[in-house]
């Protein structure tokens, strides 16, 4: 059997399983005639966007498969970060001091959802907002800028996301 | 446990107030990307928890903790998209003026 | 009155005030990015108040309705900007 085919053989498998769980989040019954009708239809909808769901060249397994409860961990860490950024927010708008620039800077990830979530969560956290991500430079727009210098600010910025994502992604 | 639920509800309203008024306040359209997105994210967030502590154990609560994650992923998306359509077609990041001392 | 569903209401109508208030935005802004933003706000608040609405008369169907409009939604303001970029390109 060809290599190729095995691949493509397990990136179906993987995208109907990730469907399949959707439908099941979704729906909130475990029904036979409800998982059959589920189960058709992602293997259908699997069948059809199987290459942009995983790429041809992604082979790494952490991507795939990521450490579950760390990312638990993650996202509660992230709440907490939201809500101490919402109320500098709110700080700076009540006094209304800002600072905007723009700051561009370079990340180390290798895998691209990880590179995808690193943009959401600078995004998400105080006063930044990544206008555009090519490969592996980000484009930045901060509230209150402390500094323009690219290193220093992208530890400022980057913060303990980089490498919390490190451990779940590689 | 009322209190608690009136609690964040409360912290929810407080966030969709200040993140309208940074809309109407704030000079272009960056400053104004920052202070909607993340104002509404967490006052949707936080009237969610309330509406979960509300609820109880029930299937209602698993339904809306799945709201509560699609606001999580597609929040910072939708900002990222205006703000990369206002980049590329060339707008200038508003800056402070320089005070003479 | 039972102090749940005073609260329920009181969040509720507050949330309409204040989508009032960011629908101001949508109608006064200058560019097409910041009506793009007002809309993104708005959408914002009538999916919580329909989840409100849902916790308030025990019906599930209403959290079916507050999604699918999340997900309209976001489809729209990304077709929204897609069209605006396409048509820039044209001139």
């Amino acid at each position: 059997m060809n290599v190729f085919l095995k691949w493509k053989i397990v990136r179906i498998i993987l995208t109907s399983l990730y469907l399949m769980v959707g439908w099941i989040l979704f729906t909130g019954s475990l029904a036979l005639f409800s998982l059959f009708l589920g189960g058709m239809f992602s293997f259908l909808v699997a069948l059809l966007t199987y290459s942009i769901f995983i790429e041809e060249k992604e082979a790494a397994r952490r991507s795939l498969l990521p450490h579950i409860y760390l990312i638990v961990i993650y996202i509660f860490v992230l709440l907490f970060k939201i809500y101490l950024a919402s109320f500098k927010m709110v700080f700076s708008v009540m006094k209304g001091n800002i600072n905007p620039r723009i700051v561009h800077f370079r990340t180390r990830l290798k895998s691209d959802v990880a590179r995808v979530i690193l943009a959401n969560s600078i995004s998400l956290t105080p006063g930044t907002i990544t206008l555009d991500l090519d490969e592996d430079h980000l484009i930045v727009h901060w509230l209150n800028a402390k500094t323009t210098h690219s290193h220093f600010a992208s530890s400022l910025i980057k913060g303990h996301f980089e490498m919390w994502l490190r451990k779940i992604w590689i | 446990m009322m209190w608690i639920v009136q609690f964040f509800m409360g912290l929810g309203i407080f966030f969709g107030i200040f993140g309208n008024i940074g809309l109407l306040r704030f000079p272009d359209i960056y400053t104004r990307l920052q202070a909607s997105s993340k104002c509404s994210t967490t006052s949707l967030f936080s009237i969610f928890i309330a509406c979960m502590l509300l609820e109880g154990f029930t299937p209602m609560t698993g339904r809306i903790l799945l709201i509560a994650l699609f606001f999580l992923v597609t929040g910072p998306v939708t900002s990222h998209i205006i703000g990369r359509h206002a980049w590329e077609r060339g707008v200038i990041p508003w800056k402070r003026k320089k005070v003479k001392d | 009155m039972d102090i749940r569903v005073l609260t329920l209401d009181i969040v509720i109508f507050i949330l309409m005030g204040i989508s009032v208030l960011s629908m101001v935005r949508v109608v006064i802004g200058p560019t097409s990015e910041d009506r793009m933003i007002g809309l993104n706000l708005v959408l914002a608040q009538i999916s919580a108040i329909l989840v409100l609405i849902a916790v308030k008369y025990n019906r599930s169907i209403y959290l079916d309705v507050a999604l699918v409009y999340a997900i309209l939604g976001f489809i729209g303001i990304l077709a929204i900007a897609r069209h605006a970029a396409s048509r820039e390109d044209k001139e």
